[in-house]
Parts: C-alpha cells; structure tokens; sequence
C-alpha cells in the first residue's frame, strides 16, 4: 500500500513538473543559422503542436509551419519552430509569427561572423515525436556570454501555484483531522468490540462443545 | 474566431465561479465582522438588527465593488500580455 501511495505522488509531482517545464517561458543564448518555413503532417504528436495563424481555417489535416535553427553557445544545435499560440493554450497570446520569422532572418549570422540572440521559447525539442520548442521572442545580445537574467514570472507563477497547493493541503489536513479521522477511529474501535464479541461467543460455544467431548 | 469565443466563454464561466464564491466568502466574513463589533460596543439593541444594518451598508460599499476586479484584472493582464508578446 505504501509503495502505491508513493508511486502515485512520485507520478503525480513529475506530470506537474513537467507541465510546468514544457509551459513555462525559457531563455536561450543562441545564433541563428537559417530559417524555413516546411510542411508538417500532424501525427501522434499533434499535442505538441500550437495553432495556425490566428483567422486561418483550423480544420486542415496538415499546413506550412515556420523553423529557426541555431547554434547554441554549446556549440550544439537547436531547432525552434514558430508558430501562433493564438487565444489558445499555452497562454502566450502570440499572434506575431510572421513578423517574428522576419526579424529572425534578419539577425541570420554564419559562425566567422556570430551574431548572438536571445530566444524566449517555450516547450521541448524530441527527436523521438519530431517535436520542437514554439520560440516567443528573439532578441539580440552583446555576446555569448549575456546573462539570460533572473526568471522573475516562472518564479511568481510558481510561488502562487505552491501557495494554493499548500492552502488546499492544510485545509484538507484540519478537515481529515476534525471530520475524518473521529469517524474512523470510531469505526474502528467498534469493529473491535465487535471481534471482541465474537471472540467470547466462539470461546463458548468451544467450551459447550468441549463440554460433549469424550474426555 | 472560434477559438476566442471559446476562451471568452470558458474564462467568463471561470471567473463567475470564482466572482460568486469571492462574494459569499467576502459577506461571510463581514457578518462575522459585524457580530464582533456588535459584542465589542457594548451589545447596542438586537444584535441581527445591528448585523443587518452594517450589511446593508456593505452591499453599497466600495469594497464589495471591488470583487470586480476578478473580471478587470484578468482581462488586463491578457492585454498586457498580448502587448508585451506582440508589440513590445
């Protein structure tokens, strides 16, 4: 019983870490080497894919969706895709992939002659589900060596989620403790009364029994 | 366009459920507010008429009007957010 308690907790926690990890807003120091716009059949990874340009017809089995790749300062490479959020869900309200795609060609930049931006995205690259990061924003930095700055929104939008969290446990602890718990420490001690009861009955009817035993 | 009547619909149901259930706590609290000072001033007269009294007075108040604010507020800070991601 215990390990299923702490197997479901443990799947429970990871499902919202990672609800948390893919919606959340990310900084990357990165350069940007091309940009493409390519055809995607949406498949069993249609949930990690956003929407189509806000107005378009959203009933298509399939549309053009706009790629950033870069460089990272690892030196390893990612690919972003950049499509509208729209008024749906992850809550970005990002209505600009046009645009965006244009600045992003604009700051393209070959590795003799860096041009180092900062991207805001959100999500994740797999390899496995062909899925990619939605970048947000580009900005261009000094260097590679730019600070991405303190995560000042993940860290307020996580606060107010741990506090509600908390509020929810703690008044549910007062309500198991004075509602609750009463009941079942009643249930139980009655239960044992009741074992008691046939314990003393069985005893008896052994003794009666006994009592026509061949001594 | 159907995806912002879906949010408006589903964000006015949110917000209501949370409008309706912010009011009756607010209420909650001001009875038990006004029962204390009732016990406090000295138990002027009959004590469901003072409550009343002070919760009418509360149902004009600027502070009741204020729970309003759980439509205002989300709505701003989508503007803002639309601004910021878009615009900005």
């Amino acid at each position: 019983m215990v390990y299923i308690k702490w197997a479901f907790w443990i799947t429970f926690w990871g499902l919202v870490a990672a609800f948390f990890h893919y919606t959340l807003p990310q900084h990357d120091i990165a350069r940007i080497t091309d940009t493409y716009e390519k055809r995607i059949d949406f498949g069993e990874n249609s949930i990690f894919w956003a929407s189509a340009d806000v107005g378009n017809d959203t009933g298509t089995v399939n549309r053009d969706v706009f790629f950033i790749q870069t460089v990272r300062t690892n030196d390893r490479v990612m690919v972003y895709r950049n499509e509208d959020t729209g008024w749906g869900w992850p809550p970005y309200f990002k209505f600009d992939t046009s645009n965006l795609q244009a600045e992003a060609a604009d700051l393209k930049s070959t590795s003799d002659a860096p041009k180092w931006v900062m991207i805001k995205h959100y999500g994740w690259r797999n390899e496995f589900m062909s899925i990619f990061p939605n970048a947000v924003s580009v900005k261009p930095v000094a260097g590679p060596d730019a600070g991405i700055g303190i995560p000042w929104l993940n860290i307020i939008i996580l606060t107010v989620f741990f506090a509600f969290v908390w509020g929810i446990w703690v008044r549910w602890r007062r309500f198991r403790a004075a509602r609750i718990d009463p009941m079942v420490e009643d249930m139980t001690e009655s239960w044992d009364a009741a074992g008691d009861a046939v314990a003393d009955r069985r005893s008896r009817a052994k003794r009666w029994l006994d009592s026509w035993r061949a001594k | 366009m159907f995806a912002l009547t879906r949010l408006i619909v589903i964000g006015f149901v949110a917000l209501t459920v949370i409008y309706v259930i912010v009011s009756f706590w607010s209420r909650a609290l001001r009875r038990r507010k006004l029962r204390r000072e009732w016990e406090e001033e000295g138990r002027p007269g009959d004590r469901e008429t003072f409550v009343e009294t002070g919760l009418k007075a509360y149902d004009g108040s600027i502070r009741r009007k204020l729970i309003l604010g759980v439509y205002i507020i989300p709505v701003c800070i989508v503007g803002l957010i639309i601004y910021l991601t878009n615009f900005h």
